[in-house]
């Protein structure tokens, strides 16, 4: 009954168009005020209590390390040595894209962040080729959505501070699938590219290719600091964060020379701006979270569930369409942040390996953000090609195929996913 | 007032960026001292500063950069909701709307500087220290009150100004991260 009720009032809330962290937080106010006896000062308490924790503070941290790259030269040097290793197969710049949005979401753990990077670099550059625009926009905004499935990922530090999961595994976790999607997108990208006679270019020399790679370097280093520095046990994933949000300081500043040092305080108020967002939804969701608990409402759903003798397979199926609903209403850090405090104690209860169901959420989330009327990747590139949403909209739909179909295998095939944390964390 | 409100703004982006700033250099310099054990003549040095405090700072300094950077996202419009309905109104409606979520965001952060404020005080009593800095803890809970009642200010000062001129601050999301510098490479 209670839980009618909470769920009730913060839909209700929410399609007021209010921000989510205050719809959260006020549904959580007048349940404490009018149907129980807990103190309400206790919200307060909560306020702060829920961000007191080492393992949330990786956020900030990858997304000031996200910023100076972005702003830093980094993602230019990656397209060159992309575009030098693909360049001369049929849409060879679309692939080189694809290409680069990974190299670079493995150092960014954003994907509108990855779109903007790699997009507004590669969008009019490929426009000028004579690819048709559409295609520009559908292959790089989708690639872009590896931001978050490639380690290191917003995301999964989010599911893993909601139920307790180890972020590391996860990271790793999501090294596999994450390039077999490059794979797939490059190969698909190849594939409409050679029927339509899509511009080649020249095949770049072994010089060429050598001195990209070498210019690209720091880049391509930070992706070794911070998957071998995690998994190689020299640092906590926030630890990784902060380091990684320092050499991306260095090298966008001193090395590559790209961010002067008086624009700094912007990035470090830019990266705040967005990180405090996140850590306000982020807290009210916690505070949520603990109402629903102190309700007892997952432990009721997981029972609920486990009485109607649902099997994994079918759970899973109705797990992927609620998310794929909710991602036409919010962005994706709010989803998890709601849903899986109330998923993961079913999944645990039918048998679902808890890192499994951590990547099965991301890659919904990327396919969320791929979709109106909500999908940040999207909206950012259509900002950048300068094209209407609807037209947007048009060229990603293809790509949302794609996308919901290697949800679904990945959805079936755990061991994608759980072979690699499995062989490494087994040791 | 409007100075008031110039430094105002100032200041509370001043410390955001500072929060930030401070926090990574915090844990980088930890991170950095922990290893300097394997190179002897160095940790010759090294090896007396504590640095077992450094987490703790960090997430204080974190917590104090979310509640004042929370209050300037109000101001730059990065909150946002589910407004697919509320876009479905008619501009009349829509203005109705609107100016209730931003009431709404002004009264429960209201309530929370209230709350907090109260929840201080009896920190203040109990006199409190933090495990590693040794702080008392009610000012480093003073975040609570201090950022929520920013946070309130700022909804009211958004409000004002979207029923005199019907502007809303409007986080643009392609200007995400810096893509004007990238877009002139």
């Amino acid at each position: 009954m209670n839980g009618w009720i909470i769920f009730i009032l913060l839909i209700l809330l929410m399609l007021t168009g209010m921000p989510i962290s205050i719809a959260l937080g006020l549904t959580v106010l007048s349940f404490l005020f009018f149907m129980t006896d807990l103190p309400a000062e206790l919200v307060s308490q909560r306020l702060f209590t829920g961000l007191d924790q080492f393992a949330i503070m990786a956020i900030p941290f990858f997304i000031l390390a996200g910023t100076f790259l972005t702003h830093g030269g980094v993602a230019r040097r990656m397209i060159r040595f992309a575009t030098a290793l693909v360049g001369h197969f049929y849409g060879g710049l679309a692939m080189a894209g694809v290409f680069a949005c990974a190299l670079f979401a493995a150092v960014s753990g954003s994907s509108p962040a990855t779109v903007v990077a790699i997009g507004t670099i590669l969008i009019p550059a490929m426009e000028k080729q004579g690819y048709p625009r559409k295609f520009g926009v559908g292959s790089i905004g989708t690639a872009g959505a590896l931001g978050i499935l490639i380690p290191p990922s917003i995301v999964m530090v989010i599911y893993s501070v909601s139920t307790n999961t180890s972020v590391g595994k996860l990271f790793i976790a999501g090294i596999i699938p994450g390039i077999l999607l490059a794979a797939i997108l490059m190969a698909i990208t190849w594939v409409v590219a050679s029927r339509n006679n899509y511009p080649r270019m020249p095949r770049a020399n072994w010089k060429e290719i050598w001195s990209s790679f070498w210019d690209a370097i720091w880049g391509l280093l930070l992706i070794v600091v911070v998957i071998g520095g995690i998994y190689g046990g020299v640092f906590t994933p926030t630890e990784a964060a902060a380091v990684s949000a320092v050499y991306a300081f260095i090298v966008a500043v001193f090395v590559y020379k790209d961010l002067k040092l008086s624009e700094v305080p912007r990035v470090l108020l830019d990266s705040a701006n967005t990180s405090a967002m996140l850590l306000y939804i982020i807290t009210n969701a916690i505070l949520f979270s603990f109402l629903l608990t102190s309700e007892n409402i997952p432990q009721a759903m997981a029972q609920w569930i486990v009485d109607k003798h649902l099997s994994a397979w079918v759970f899973l199926l109705g797990v992927n369409v609620l998310l794929l609903i909710a991602g036409n209403f919010m962005e994706p850090s709010s989803i998890v942040l709601l849903l899986a405090p109330i998923l993961f104690p079913v999944a645990m209860k039918l048998g679902v390996d808890p890192i499994h169901f951590g990547i099965v959420m991301t890659i919904n989330m990327e396919v969320g953000l791929i979709h109106p009327p909500v999908g940040l990747n999207l909206y950012v590139a259509s900002n950048i090609a300068k094209m209407g949403l609807t037209e947007t909209t048009i060229a990603f739909a293809p790509w949302i195929v794609v996308m919901v179909l290697y949800l679904l295998f990945i959805t079936y095939v755990p061991q994608i996913a759980t072979w690699l944390p499995d062989l490494i964390y087994a040791r | 007032m409007r100075a008031f409100n110039r430094i105002l703004d100032h200041l509370e982006e001043w410390l955001v960026a500072s929060f930030m700033a401070l926090a990574t250099i915090v844990i980088f310099v930890s991170v950095v001292h922990r290893y300097t054990a394997d190179v002897p003549w160095i940790w010759k040095y090294t090896q007396h500063l504590n640095l077992t405090w450094a987490q703790e700072l960090c997430i204080y300094l974190f917590i104090w950069m979310a509640k004042f950077g929370a209050a300037y996202g109000v101001r730059t419009g990065i909150h946002v909701g589910v407004d697919v309905l509320v876009r479905l109104l008619e501009p009349g409606k829509r203005r109705f709307w609107i100016t209730f979520d931003l009431l709404a965001g002004a009264f429960f952060t209201g309530v929370i500087a209230g709350l907090g404020t109260l929840f201080v005080v009896r920190m203040f009593g109990t006199g409190q220290v933090s495990p590693d800095l040794e702080l008392p803890m009610w000012i480093v809970y003073l975040a609570v009150p201090l950022g929520s009642a920013l946070m309130c200010y700022r909804f009211l000062q958004v409000a004002w100004r979207f029923r005199r001129t019907g502007e809303l601050p409007a986080h643009n999301v392609a200007h995400v991260d810096g893509m004007q510098a990238e877009g002139r490479a």
